[in-house]
C-alpha cells in the first residue's frame, strides 16, 4: 500500500512539472486538417519529451515544424521535442505546431476542443483548446 | 511664369517617381486569359472578373496548418479593417495551388469555417495548366515536397510555397506583392485604399 502511494505520489510530483498553458486551434473543416498551438514549461529538475498528441477528433496527428527555404515555406515531420529542465517551448504560428489531419467534423472558432499530449516522464496531459478565429 | 513651369515640373516628376517606388510591379495581367472555377463551380475568368476593381489575392492549399491559414486571417482581417472603414468594393481571391485535392467544394468548406463572405471573396479553382500558368505570371512557386500513403491507399503530401499576398490595381495590373503570412497589415491597408483612389 505504501508502495502504491508512493507511485502515486511520484507520478502526480513528475506531471505537475509539465505545464501546457495557451493552448489555442485554428478553425477547420470536417476532412481537412488544422494546427494546433501551446507553450510547454517544464518546471522539473530533468528534461522531458513529447512525442505524440492524440484527440478524438482527428485520428492522425503529427508534430510538425515550419521551415524557410529562400522564398519558399514548407513544413516537415519531428519526431519529439524535448523540453529542457527550468525551460518553456513554444509551438506558434510560423514554428513549431502540432497538425491535426482529418478533422472528424468542423470546428469553428468559439469551440472547444480535447487533446492529450504524451510526455516519456510526465504521462498523459491533457489539454482544452479553444479554437480562434484564425 | 518660367520658375513655374520648372516647378510643375519638378512635383509631377516626384510624384511619378514616389508612386513608382511604393507601387514597384506593374505588370499587365489583362494580355492573357485564364479559365478558373469559382467556390460554386462556375466558371469565371481571370483577370476579367475583377476589372474595375483593386483585388488583393492569396496563394494557398488547404491542406497546410500554418502559414496559408496565416494568410487567409491576414486577408481577412484586411477586409474587416476595410468594411469598418465604409469600404467595400476590393475583391478578395485565394487561388489553390493544390488544384488536386482543393477542388471548389473543399475550398468553399474552407472559406465557410473561416466566416468569409462571398459577396467580395472568390475561391478559384483551375484545371494544372492554367493554375500553373497563372502562378508564373505572379512568380508564385508551388512544388510537393514530403509525400507518404495513409493506411488506406490514400497519398498524403505536403508542399513547399512562395508566402504571398498580391495587390491588383483596376485596371488589372499586379501592383505589389506581400510576404502572406507576416504583411504589415497597415501597409497593405494604406496601399489598397491609395490604390483605389
Amino acid at each position: 500500500m505504501t508502495a502504491v502511494l508512493t507511485f502515486l505520489f511520484l507520478f502526480i510530483q513528475v506531471s505537475e512539472n509539465i505545464v501546457v498553458k495557451d493552448q489555442w486551434v485554428r478553425p477547420g473543416a470536417k476532412g481537412m486538417g488544422t494546427a494546433l498551438y501551446f507553450t510547454i514549461e517544464n518546471n522539473g529538475s530533468e528534461a522531458d519529451t513529447l512525442y505524440a498528441v492524440t484527440s478524438d477528433i482527428s485520428d492522425k496527428i503529427m508534430i510538425h515544424q515550419t521551415y524557410s527555404k529562400g522564398d519558399m515555406i514548407g513544413m516537415k515531420m519531428v519526431k519529439e521535442i524535448v523540453i529542457e529542465p527550468g525551460k518553456a517551448f513554444k509551438f506558434e504560428p510560423g514554428g513549431y505546431h502540432v497538425m491535426v489531419m482529418k478533422l472528424k467534423h468542423d470546428i469553428k472558432a468559439g469551440d472547444e476542443t480535447e487533446f492529450i499530449l504524451h510526455f516519456k516522464k510526465a504521462g498523459e496531459v491533457s489539454v482544452t483548446a479553444s479554437v480562434a478565429k484564425n | 511664369m518660367k520658375s513655374f513651369l520648372y516647378s510643375v515640373l519638378i512635383i509631377s516628376v516626384l510624384i511619378l517617381f514616389g508612386c513608382q517606388s511604393k507601387f514597384p510591379l506593374n505588370k499587365d495581367l489583362t494580355k492573357q486569359s485564364y479559365k478558373f472555377f469559382n467556390q460554386d463551380s462556375v466558371e469565371v475568368t481571370f483577370p476579367g472578373f475583377i476589372k474595375g476593381k483593386t483585388a488583393v489575392m492569396g496563394f494557398i492549399y488547404t491542406n497546410c496548418p500554418d502559414i496559408c491559414p496565416m494568410t487567409t486571417h491576414n486577408m481577412i482581417i484586411t477586409d474587416e479593417k476595410l468594411t469598418e472603414e465604409g469600404i467595400n468594393d476590393v475583391q478578395f481571391i485565394l487561388l489553390t495551388f493544390d488544384p488536386d485535392r482543393d477542388t471548389p467544394s473543399v475550398l468553399k468548406k474552407y472559406a465557410e469555417v473561416r466566416g468569409i463572405n462571398f459577396d467580395n471573396w472568390t475561391l478559384l479553382w483551375g484545371d494544372k495548366e492554367n493554375t500553373d500558368k497563372l502562378l508564373i505570371r505572379f512568380d508564385v512557386m508551388a512544388l510537393p515536397s514530403d509525400s507518404s500513403y495513409s493506411d488506406d491507399g490514400e497519398l498524403n503530401y505536403y508542399m513547399i510555397h512562395t508566402d504571398r499576398i498580391s495587390l491588383i490595381d483596376k485596371d488589372g495590373r499586379l501592383r505589389k506583392n506581400y510576404q502572406g503570412s507576416k504583411v504589415n497589415l497597415d501597409e497593405l491597408l494604406n496601399d489598397i485604399k491609395e490604390l483605389g483612389e
